[in-house]
């Protein structure tokens, strides 16, 4: 017969176990959990606005047949269109035009003191600067390889026909 | 509703025998390939960038533009998935408790049936369309122009790539010897619409090929493969490429006997799940690609 003293410390010690194998076996919730629930109901929004320009109406756009440089098509989508430059078979950078209607990538050219053939520019990150056009379509280079500096990402935005972009509604 | 992306890259395996096999691939296509898992991870290596904010906004991007079904990177992610179950589905029943497991090659050798040229040059066949189609959905149609995509689809590089030297040695070569191409062409030319119904890889990925039925099908993979033979050709012959080479190289990182060619490439069909692997690599980089660009 057990003690009701020993009854109850077991209890204690089963129950302090049973919090030790379920604290130990839920995971700590992923830091992109909550995006995840947002956006994966089934009245989840639409991640690209229905307004939005087409991607292949950004090709014409992009800079071509640039000397010492291939650049090859890479993504077309909703909104969205995206060009490789390489250099010696090797990526060295990443051309974008994205339409920002309906995301806040537009906001952080808000406070923007840079500018880049006349429209206001922003470094992001390490490796990105962009402008944006029109309010509303960011052209975005990407640098790939540290030999494609700060300098040449700026330079490469203004060999996109901007003035074309600007045109388009 | 799959697994949220970050899962699925976050869980993809660091070792096993499709990351072994994969890595045996490395001499046809030096250092392209490093078996890049965790989603963090890719978006650093990707990106090139470190702050822990960026790369959060970069993540819910990604995360943003996978969950809409419209944008189709979920139907890549199915046809990846599909395409590697239905090819291995041919394993006999004896074999699908072990699939995870670390198997020896001699030890289940008793289990492993060949599979017969033609069901494998169909496989083979479907496959390379899957890789077009998945292609389309997570990159839409590059360019302007039918040369622009074909330069996009050249670019291949990275973990895609690799996934392509798979297709080539491990569904072509190995198990069909070095005139893959031309079996695998005259073996399409000679399959009727409804043999093409019974192939278990095609009934797998069936939905997602173009064509009004499965005649307009048949003809749309076989055009594919027209098309896409002279790449796959100098693939080999550029690589120097030859079924004892690559079984060769096979051998260092898996156990399997070179003189059981046939066997060894049942025993890839069950076991290597490159496609999957892969797939999910690729479509978590233009993910972040597209997401880096938009943010």
């Amino acid at each position: 017969m057990i003690s009701p003293r020993w009854r109850k410390a077991l209890t204690a010690l089963m129950l302090s176990l049973v919090l030790i194998v379920s604290a130990c076996s839920s995971q700590e919730p992923s830091r992109y959990s909550q995006i995840q629930e947002e956006t994966s109901g089934r009245n989840a929004p639409a991640a690209v606005a229905d307004e939005a320009v087409q991607g292949s109406n950004f090709n014409q756009f992009f800079p071509r047949s640039v000397a010492g440089y291939d650049i090859v098509p890479y993504q077309e989508k909703n909104g969205f269109a995206e060009y490789k430059v390489n250099q010696d078979g090797k990526n060295v950078a990443m051309l974008a035009i994205n339409d920002t209607t309906g995301t806040p990538a537009a906001a952080k050219f808000q406070n923007s003191e840079m500018s880049i053939a006349g429209y206001p520019a922003v470094e992001q990150g390490q490796n990105a600067t962009a402008i944006l056009v029109n309010d509303r379509f960011q052209v975005k280079v990407l640098s790939r390889d540290p030999a494609f500096t700060k300098d040449d990402r700026a330079a490469w935005i203004e060999k996109f026909d901007l003035a074309g972009l600007a045109d388009l509604s | 509703m799959s697994k949220p992306i970050y899962e699925l890259v976050d869980q993809l395996p660091t070792g096993g025998i499709t990351v072994r096999a994969l890595k045996s691939l490395d001499f046809i296509v030096p250092g392209q390939w490093q078996n890049l898992v965790g989603f963090d991870n890719t978006i650093r290596a990707v990106t090139g960038e470190t702050d822990e904010a960026l790369i959060q906004q970069i993540g819910e991007r990604a995360i943003t533009l996978f969950n809409d079904k419209s944008e189709g990177y979920q139907r890549a992610l199915w046809l990846y998935q599909t395409v590697d179950s239905a090819s291995g589905m041919l394993g006999t029943a004896a074999l699908a408790g072990r699939i995870g497991q670390d198997v020896s090659f001699l030890g289940i050798l008793k289990h492993l049936t060949p599979k017969p040229e033609k069901l494998q040059s169909l496989d083979l066949c479907v496959k390379l369309v899957v890789e077009l189609v998945a292609f389309c959905q997570i990159n839409g149609i590059p360019g302007d122009s039918i040369g622009d995509f074909l330069a996009a689809l050249g670019d291949y590089a990275g973990e895609s790539l690799m996934r392509m030297a798979a297709l080539t040695c491990f569904d072509g070569l190995i198990p069909l010897g070095p005139s893959f191409i031309d079996q695998a062409l005259s073996v399409l030319k000679q399959t009727s619409p409804s043999e093409l119904e019974k192939n278990q890889t095609f009934i797998g990925v069936n939905e997602l090929i173009p064509g009004s039925n499965s005649s307009g099908k048949l003809k749309f993979i076989t055009e594919s493969f027209e098309s896409t033979q002279g790449w796959m050709s100098s693939f080999v012959s550029n690589n120097g490429l030859t079924r004892e080479r690559v079984l060769d190289n096979l051998q260092k990182f898996v156990d399997v006997s070179k003189d059981k060619a046939d066997y060894v490439g049942a025993f890839l069909d069950i076991y290597v799940k490159y496609y999957e692997h892969t797939g999910i690599q690729t479509l978590a980089r233009r993910l972040i690609e597209r997401s880096v660009a938009e943010i």
